[in-house]
């Protein structure tokens, strides 16, 4: 039990396997964030997403999830082909990886090994270093593409009342080697919980690495995610979030261009509605030269819903030639809505090209009128518009069915309110 | 058809109209004419339902009403105005978006909804008649077309709502005379016992395809001249100036 958010060290003996060495790490990863607390918005990272507030009005108290049973009515996308990993509450269940070689793929549950010890001063991911014990690994040998798409399942069951669940997942995408997934959460929660994820994604020479990220029905979920990439020469990562319909959610990314010629791409299109809160936060570090990075993030924001995004594209000295692109827009649909976005750029190199921009707006008045002055009502118009407004984002997504696929999900948000 | 009784209209404390009266019978093309400013597209304006203006008069459609009916009931009433300017919508199929409108309209009238295929058979023989391009039809609504081709959709939508009263907007402006002719004949071809025509526009030119039974000049927010078609030549020889 956890009592005003203030975690027990006793804990940490619970989790299995572990040695004192690790218990050391934990121990200390614990007392920094029982010190700290859950982060507030005089931390510069939180300043729009009080995370304390939003825990102390939600939660009478949190307890850490030692349950993960298997649900008879899981279903399989029957939309497309594609090789699968089940997670429940965190933990990898089963894989199934029939259309590829299977000796190119290595997957395995949570690894304490996989990860360094590293130490930060974020009292989340410290949390998730004291607490970690379920995840996935997944390593993908050189010199293989999949020839279909990985979904990742991620479901979270029905009976999650007030617990946390922290986990710790790594992706490898070796030399000449692409991976395709789609991270998809299926929420069965109709109790508040928080996940607090760690991410850790490497991609090696001349990698390509495509993630989809879909969140798309409404839960009591209260989501937190770091992901840190590091991304070697000539290689790709892209990123596409798709993700609302959830109580608190932010995406806290660092994406390191270590090699070069290598790529990043971040492109979301958000509909948030209700309580909804949304964070995307990112810092691009462009180490060496030559390295190219784009965001475009489009949010639509209905009832009393807000959304954030914090975007910072770093350039260190060496990193001449660097292509930087950041671009949010947010569409205000209530007036009890609110974005907030705040871009940065700190540029240290001086052979280079990078821009940004933000607007932040209500729907076109007269684009509503010309819509209902052909039948459409005015709830029509505004839905045509802001699934266009949305749909410029998808429209990037190469394969139709996939494409298909997002936009239906998308469609049920915009025109189910 | 039409019944425009003393309208009077003003925005942001202007005003623009000044007492207008006009009566349009099913079947009639009356064109309106005025130099720039004189309150044509407020006109126009008004008719499709635009919010922001303060009316009085009376306004008359089929009988009704026409202030105790909604935008989008206009347009499911038969009422359709073809835009100066029409909007670029990004992210909304061209094609999408006219079935959409079609099947609200359709649904309103009682109609039953039109499937896909019997749609894309309509829209590709209307699209011909006025030399579209089909390619434009799967584009976003507007985003990228020429001016001639946004007009030209514009009237696409007019052939394939079917209304009872058109109003065009300045439909003229900024076309070249083959894109001109393709869109008078497509008025012209649509023209019918039971359909009304308001031609708005600044020039005689349009009207020598599109002929009008009527021709009114507009000045200062009133009527102030109203005759056959030889009035809309009178006023290309003297300018609006000397009318007065």
């Amino acid at each position: 039990m956890i009592e005003n958010f203030k975690i027990s060290l006793k804990e940490i003996d619970k989790i299995n396997l572990i040695n004192q060495e690790d218990k050391n790490y934990r121990i200390e990863n614990l007392e920094f964030f029982n010190k700290k607390g859950f982060p507030t918005k005089k931390e510069e990272d939180w300043k729009f997403s009080d995370l304390r507030e939003i825990f102390s009005k939600n939660f009478k108290k949190i307890d850490i999830n030692d349950a993960y049973p298997e649900e008879n009515n899981f279903r399989l996308i029957q939309e497309f082909d594609h090789n699968y990993i089940l997670l429940i509450n965190g933990r990898l269940i089963r894989s199934d990886f029939k259309f590829e070689d299977k000796n190119k793929i290595k997957i395995t549950g949570y690894k304490e090994e996989n990860f360094l010890r590293e130490k930060s001063n974020n009292p989340l991911i410290c949390l998730n270093n004291a607490l970690s014990n379920e995840g996935y690994n997944l390593v993908v040998e050189k010199d293989y593409k999949f020839e279909k798409v990985l979904v990742i399942y991620n479901l979270f069951n029905e009976d999650l009342s007030e617990k946390i669940l922290n986990n710790k997942n790594k992706i490898i995408v070796n030399k000449n080697s692409e991976l395709h997934t789609i991270e998809y959460t299926i929420n069965r929660s109709k109790n508040k919980f928080f996940n607090n994820t760690y991410e850790n994604v490497i991609l090696y020479e001349n990698a390509k690495f495509k993630n989809i990220c879909i969140q798309a029905g409404r839960s009591e979920g209260y989501f937190h995610k770091f992901l840190n990439g590091s991304i070697k020469s000539d290689s790709k990562y892209s990123s596409f979030i798709f993700s609302s319909g959830l109580k608190f959610n932010k995406q806290d990314i660092q994406i390191d261009l270590e090699g070069k010629n290598s790529d990043c791409e971040i492109k979301s299109a958000l509909f948030l509605n209700k309580e909804d809160h949304q964070e995307i936060k990112t810092i691009v570090n462009h180490l060496v030269p030559n390295c190219k990075s784009f965001q475009k993030i489009k949010s639509v924001l209905d009832s009393n819903a807000k959304g954030v995004y914090q975007g910072k594209i770093f350039v260190k000295d060496i990193a001449q030639k660097t292509n930087a692109y950041q671009l949010s827009k947010a569409l205000l649909i209530s007036e009890n809505s609110e974005f907030d976005s705040k871009p940065e750029l700190e540029i240290y190199a001086d052979d280079v090209k990078c821009s940004h921009g933000s607007t932040s707006g209500n729907v076109d008045e007269n684009s509503v009128h010309y819509l209902m002055t052909r039948g459409l009502t005015k709830k029509e118009a505004t839905q045509l518009l802001i699934n266009g407004f949305l749909k410029e984002i998808i429209s990037e997504i190469k394969s139709d069915t996939i494409k298909k696929f997002v936009e239906n999900k998308l469609e049920f948000q915009v025109y189910g309110y | 058809m039409l019944e425009i009784i003393n309208l009077k209209a003003s925005i942001n404390k202007r005003d623009i109209l000044n007492g207008l009266n006009l009566k349009i019978n099913p079947g009639e093309v009356h064109a309106i004419m005025g130099p720039n400013g004189s309150g044509k597209s407020t006109l126009a304006n008004i008719l499709s339902g635009k919010n922001g203006y303060k009316i009085t008069g009376d306004l008359k459609y089929k009988g009704e009403n026409l202030k105790d009916i909604p935008v989008e009931q206009r347009a499911q009433k038969g009422i359709f105005l073809a835009f100066q300017y029409p909007l670029e919508i990004p992210g909304v199929n061209t094609n999408n978006f006219l079935k959409t409108s079609l099947n609200t309209i359709r649904k309103a009238k009682g109609e039953k909804e039109i499937d896909t295929l019997a749609f894309l058979k309509l829209v590709k023989e209307k699209a011909k008649e006025l030399g579209i391009d089909e390619k434009i039809l799967s584009r976003q609504l507007n985003v990228g077309f020429s001016g001639g081709e946004k007009k030209k959709n514009e009237i696409l939508q007019m052939k394939i709502l079917d209304p009872n009263l058109v109003i065009l907007d300045e439909t003229d402006s900024g076309l070249d005379i083959d894109a001109l002719k393709t869109i008078a004949d497509g008025v012209n071809s649509s023209r019918s016992k039971d359909k009304s025509f308001l031609v708005i526009t600044h020039y005689q030119r349009l009207l020598d395809y599109i002929k009008p039974d009527f021709v009114h000049v507009l000045s200062s927010g009133k009527i102030i001249k109203s005759g056959s078609r030889e009035l809309a030549l009178e006023l290309e020889k003297k300018g609006y100036k000397k009318i007065n």
